[in-house]
């Protein structure tokens, strides 16, 4: 079944068509990987996703439900999940703060906050945390304030903080870029662990050796444009996505 | 000099301010959003209290103000929270969409154009005049101690009160999000939270307690003037906010104390001359900015007003 459905979606920037009558499906638990050129209209994608931009034409569809023209945060609340290619974090909170500050509390509400009725919940809230933080590695960093995290590490806690909200499809925006190659391993190791899960992503990604491996199936932009997608096998040696990555030589048939 | 006097009057001032100061601290420290304009809420309560309280204008006075409701003391106190709440909605929802600098400038032009309104509209509470000898509520029933003790006293509790509910909130997982919401809107958003929410209701919940200050500041001084609620008053609370520590309450309290202390200490020195205590209250304010610098510079009591850490910590 089709989790995530996009057709026809454009959005410009004054002349520059970054995403150009743009469809693609996400099946749901699938581990999707995103690629093109730089350019392509991969962030704008996501962007589109997750609310930050309207599109100007088309259907973004999340289990049926439309999510074009609703404001960021009921497209979260509707279980989209995402992280930024620079990493978002409350960098005056320690990491497990980080954590319970995305998910929704009683004890956000006025009265709710100052007569104190939030406690058993916020400690159930906190156990969960702890396990993200677990499963990201950073467990032995949860009272630490955000700001002394590592870029890599940053990005583990952005990632965390989207999965302690329970969403539906979770869309990563280049989450190698700036992590070491033992992150990485576990971030590939985690992501697989969470897809075994029956968690749906969709990963944007320029290191195509780290996603290759990673995914079942490769979306291929270019040009704002779906170009191709299939499984990353055949993507490897499709020579209309050599070309789009290396250019093409003069005189290539188009 | 007379130290008992000058005890009480430091109490009475700090805690009517310390208010003020706090709710600068919800709004600024915790949720990051810069209010030049606290002033407006402190004046709304004051003049409010005053033009429910005061006796209709009588024909035979020089009084030009049109408004007068004779009500009781606790209704004029009510309608000074309820007047704090009006203006934070005035000026909260036009500017929910501003950040940053262009949120000061708005909101400090907001207080301008209210201070403006006082001082040129006579019929509203005489201009520049304004009101002079306000009665003080309840004398007869608290004839049986000095009416400044009773005052103090009653000034603390109310600042005691403001302060737990406030600690409380911030030590929630409200001033969590908050602060989430100071750090990066944008990560709060994108977790599925209305940022808009808590920028309205920080501005509204926060603003009456300064009003009811400003109906407490009416009964300290008696009066109503324009003069006592120019942006001087935000400065000062500003100033306090920023040595005490951005961020912590308790550091807000510090912070208005030290400013307080310093004020009324140099009042208190007895001068022979008005050029005297006139050179004295000119530098008192050049004295202040110095010691502002000097805490910028080097922070000495950082570590007494750190901002608490929240329960949720492992």
């Amino acid at each position: 079944m089709d989790l995530l459905r996009i057709e026809g979606v454009s959005k410009h920037f004054g002349g520059l068509n970054a995403v150009d009558d743009c469809s693609f499906t996400v099946e749901e638990g699938s581990l999707t990987g995103l690629i093109g050129p730089n350019g392509a209209g991969k962030s704008t994608v996501f962007n589109l996703i997750s609310g930050l931009y309207e599109p100007e034409s088309g259907s973004i569809k999340l289990d049926g439900e439309e999510l074009a023209g609703r404001s960021p945060d009921e497209i979260a609340a509707l279980g989209v999940g995402r992280t930024f290619q620079t990493p978002r974090s409350f960098f005056t909170l320690s990491c497990l703060e980080n954590l319970l500050a995305s998910i929704p509390s009683r004890g956000e509400h006025l009265m709710s906050s100052i007569l104190g009725t939030y406690r058993a919940e916020e400690e159930a809230a906190t156990a969960r945390a702890k396990d993200y933080l677990d499963l990201v590695g950073l467990g032995a960093r949860s009272d630490i304030s955000a700001d002394e995290l590592s870029g890599g590490e940053l990005r583990m806690l952005e990632v965390a903080r989207q999965l302690m909200r329970n969403p539906k499809i979770l869309l990563l925006d280049e989450p190698t870029a700036g992590v070491t190659p033992t992150l990485q391993v576990r971030l590939a190791q985690t992501l697989r662990e969470l897809h075994a899960q029956g968690l749906t992503v969709v990963v944007v990604e320029h290191n195509l050796g780290f996603l290759l491996d990673l995914v079942e199936r490769v979306v291929v932009m270019v040009s704002g444009r779906v170009l191709t997608d299939g499984d990353p096998d055949a993507i490897r040696s499709d020579p209309e996505v050599i070309s789009a990555y290396l250019g093409r030589r003069d005189g290539d048939a188009a | 000099m007379n130290w008992g006097q000058l005890a009480i009057t430091v109490v009475t001032l700090v805690s009517i301010l310390g208010v003020v100061t706090l709710v600068l601290n919800m709004q600024y420290g915790h949720a990051g959003m810069i209010n030049f304009g606290v002033v407006a809420y402190f004046a709304a309560g004051a003049y409010t209290y005053v033009l429910l309280t005061q006796p209709p204008p009588s024909e035979t006075s020089l009084d030009q103000y049109v408004i007068g409701l004779d009500l009781p003391g606790w209704a004029g106190f009510v309608g000074a929270a309820i007047a704090g709440l009006v203006f934070a909605a005035i000026t909260g929802w036009p500017t929910l969409r501003l950040r940053g600098e262009y949120l000061a400038l708005t909101t400090f032009a907001f207080a301008e154009v209210f201070h403006s309104f006082i001082v040129n509209e006579q019929r509203f509470a005489n201009g520049t005049r304004g009101l002079v000898g306000v009665p003080r509520p309840y004398r007869e029933e608290l004839s049986f101690i000095d009416y400044d003790i009773a005052l103090a006293v009653a000034s603390l509790l109310f600042l005691i009160i403001v302060y737990v509910i406030f600690e409380r909130m911030v030590r929630s997982p409200y001033g969590r999000a908050l602060e989430a919401l100071r750090d990066d809107e944008l990560a709060l958003v994108t977790s599925g939270k209305r940022s808009r929410r808590f920028r309205l209701e920080i501005f509204l919940f926060t603003a009456p307690f300064a009003a009811m200050a400003g109906a407490f500041y009416v009964w300290y001084t008696t009066l109503a003037i324009p003069d006592l609620f120019t942006s001087e008053v935000t400065f000062v609370v500003w100033i306090a906010l920023v040595l005490g520590g951005e961020g912590s309450n308790r550091g807000a309290l510090i912070g208005i104390t030290m400013v307080i202390l310093f004020e009324e200490l140099i009042r208190a020195i007895p001068f022979d001359t008005i050029r005297a205590a006139q050179i004295a209250a000119s530098l008192e304010v050049a004295a202040l900015g110095l010691l502002l610098i000097v805490f910028l510079r080097w922070q000495p009591f950082a570590s007494l007003t750190r901002a608490p850490k929240r329960v949720a910590r492992s």
